[in-house]
């Protein structure tokens, strides 16, 4: 063992990592979406449901009801916000949200 | 703001890392989710290994370094992983953390060189997984200035010098600090060691 504090600590820390963490919480994943998604509209309208479909995106039961929506500012509303799964998702964690296709749910697992 | 164009978008269902930059600039909200449910791991890891005991920091930085990201994603050029670049992000906030911290703290460092001379040399066995638990235990346990510093020399790869250019400090001041919690570090290793050796014997 090494006397010197630096070389003693540099060893040490040659010989540490920090892969066994926790990974980041449901609750984290919720608020950061929510909060992205905000930001996001303040620079414009959202891409529409039907177009985020065709581009292969897989779509809320809600979301794929309005995608059939024929007015685009339907299609661009981002439904999340009025959704009981997005406020479950942000103050609980393991929510009880199943909704296929759901991000709020997606982030549970 | 760069928007993703027709005739740049994606083959549906296959989405490489610039294709996923693309979507998420074009403000696609399931892009997004695909955005944050691929990366909030390694970022939340990463920020909480450099934070850590104040775990609770965590979920502002996070919040930092996604809404940086938006802000920037027009730059990605897919040269990097989006992993390795959103990480670079991180890197930025987290030294900006550390800078506010240790600019702090070290107006406090008295200016004087009562450096203690360690002269403890008890043989160690440095057994892998005991080493990495007895490493963050003594991180956190450590004084939040001591836990900065040494994060930031040896994850980050920050010398003296350079923490002292970006803390606005001398370096002598950044060194003597380090020193400090190399030696309490070390101490608190000593400690641990000796009282393991000491149940050792009990029990043999």
């Amino acid at each position: 063992m090494n006397s010197d504090p630096k070389q003693f600590v540099d060893d040490i820390w040659e010989q540490s990592s920090d892969a066994e963490l926790p990974a980041a919480s449901s609750r984290l994943k919720s608020q950061l979406y929510s909060r992205m998604i905000e930001t996001q509209e303040l620079t414009g309208p959202l891409v529409q449901l039907g177009e985020s479909k065709a581009h292969g995106r897989k779509l809320c039961v809600f979301e794929q009801i309005m995608a059939a929506a024929p007015v685009k500012s339907v299609q661009e509303y981002q439904y999340c916000k009025i959704c009981h799964a997005r406020v479950l998702g942000e103050q609980v964690e393991n929510a009880p949200v199943f909704w296929p296709n759901c991000p709020y749910a997606e982030f549970q697992k | 703001m760069q928007i993703l164009s027709e005739n740049t978008k994606a083959t549906p269902g296959i989405y490489t890392d610039l294709d996923l930059a693309r979507e998420v600039l074009s403000r696609d909200r399931k892009a997004t989710a695909e955005f944050i449910g691929r990366y909030a791991d390694p970022v939340a890891k990463y920020l909480r290994s450099r934070v850590m005991p104040r775990v609770d920091l965590v979920d502002d930085l996070a919040q930092e370094v996604f809404l940086a990201a938006w802000k920037s994603l027009g730059n990605y050029r897919g040269d990097s992983t989006l992993k390795s670049w959103l990480l670079g992000i991180a890197k930025h906030k987290v030294e900006d953390h550390y800078r506010r911290r240790l600019r702090e703290s070290l107006v406090e460092l008295p200016d004087d060189d009562d450096i203690l001379d360690p002269g403890v040399n008890q043989e160690l066995r440095l057994l892998g997984e005991m080493q990495h638990r007895w490493t963050w235990e003594i991180l956190s346990e450590l004084p939040e200035n001591y836990g900065l510093v040494l994060r930031w020399r040896y994850w980050e790869q920050r010398n003296a010098s350079e923490m002292a250019e970006l803390t606005g400090r001398s370096e002598k001041a950044v060194e003597r600090l380090l020193y400090r919690a190399r030696e309490q570090f070390r101490q608190k290793w000593l400690d641990r060691d000796g009282a393991r050796s000491a149940k050792a014997k009990e029990t043999a």
